[in-house]
């Protein structure tokens, strides 16, 4: 059967298929807010650690320590949240600690709380006064953009010689 | 009209005295925009800088507006950056603007980073 949604908190320390989980929302219905069947949503609660690699989620809130590969389009690591890995996702908020790589399809969020040491690839990335990134950033796509604004002053000054060399000619 | 046509010469004279001693207070560089440098650029408190710029350049504050060009190492406690920055950047505090283009080296203290801004860089932080 597919997993279709992960909770794991420091109460439950375990992953579970949807059904088991179902019957623990019945339960304890107010302990979990995360209902949703069709949610695809991975919470790691504070304290709890995992390892491994985390594929199709659509919320991924992480608050203890994950260790591995995590895609998920929606990615919220909180201030208390430790990541050694690779990351990839959509919308990105880091407020926690990162070491690795960090690709963002959308827009990546850093909070002052963070401290991030890796490589960040974005396309919309905003960074709160504070935040600590120790590595490389690179924007998606910006090859192009790049090249096109090259130099103004090797630019002009080329445009300037071809000119000199047109009135030589005449 | 002889005399509301004096009283108005009155108040146009103190306006432009006290103008001229505010400029004399504040150490106050500005390199509008169009202007091109080959070379380095230091001041003592803060530099506003548009132009075109191929080399280095020093000030406690400097600010790079939206059309500016810098090739070239800038240095600086507070430095704010709205154009394109192709070197290395060492700041105590950096305001990195949405309209910002920057490649190279960064060494900071403390960063913001607006969003829009295109950066390629390596990033070093330093407390």
């Amino acid at each position: 059967m597919q997993i279709k949604h992960i909770f794991i908190s420091s109460l439950y320390k375990a992953s579970m298929s949807t059904e088991e989980h179902k019957s623990i929302d019945q339960d304890e219905g107010s302990v979990n807010e995360y209902s949703d069947n069709d949610s695809k949503t991975v919470n790691v609660g504070a304290g709890v650690r995992i390892e491994g690699r985390i594929d199709g989620a659509e919320v991924s809130d992480i608050s203890g320590t994950l260790s591995g590969t995590i895609n998920s389009s929606n990615i919220n690591l909180n201030s208390s949240g430790i990541f050694n890995g690779d990351m990839s996702g959509s919308d990105i908020t880091i407020s926690g600690n990162v070491e690795g790589d960090i690709n963002s399809d959308q827009y990546l969020i850093v909070n002052q709380s963070a401290n991030i040491k890796g490589t960040i690839e974005y396309s919309s990335l905003q960074v709160s006064y504070g935040a600590k990134i120790q590595g490389t950033i690179r924007h998606r796509g910006s090859v192009h953009s790049y090249s096109t604004n090259l130099d103004p002053i090797e630019k002009e000054d080329k445009t300037e010689n071809d000119l000199n060399d047109q009135k030589e000619d005449v | 009209m002889s005399i509301f046509g004096s009283s108005e010469k009155k108040v146009e004279e103190k306006t432009t005295f006290n103008f001229d001693i505010d400029k004399e207070n504040i150490n106050q560089s500005n390199l509008a925009k169009d202007i091109k440098i080959n070379g380095s650029i230091e001041a003592k408190d803060y530099i506003d800088f548009a132009g075109y710029l191929t080399g280095t350049i020093k000030s406690s504050t400097i600010y790079l507006k939206s059309n500016s060009y810098v090739k070239g190492t800038i240095t600086g406690d507070t430095i704010t950056i709205e154009g394109e920055v192709d070197g290395d950047i060492h700041a105590k505090d950096l305001h990195i603007k949405s309209t910002a283009k920057i490649k190279g080296n960064i060494r900071y203290n403390n960063i913001d980073i607006q969003n829009g801004s295109i950066i390629n860089a390596d990033l070093f932080y330093s407390s």
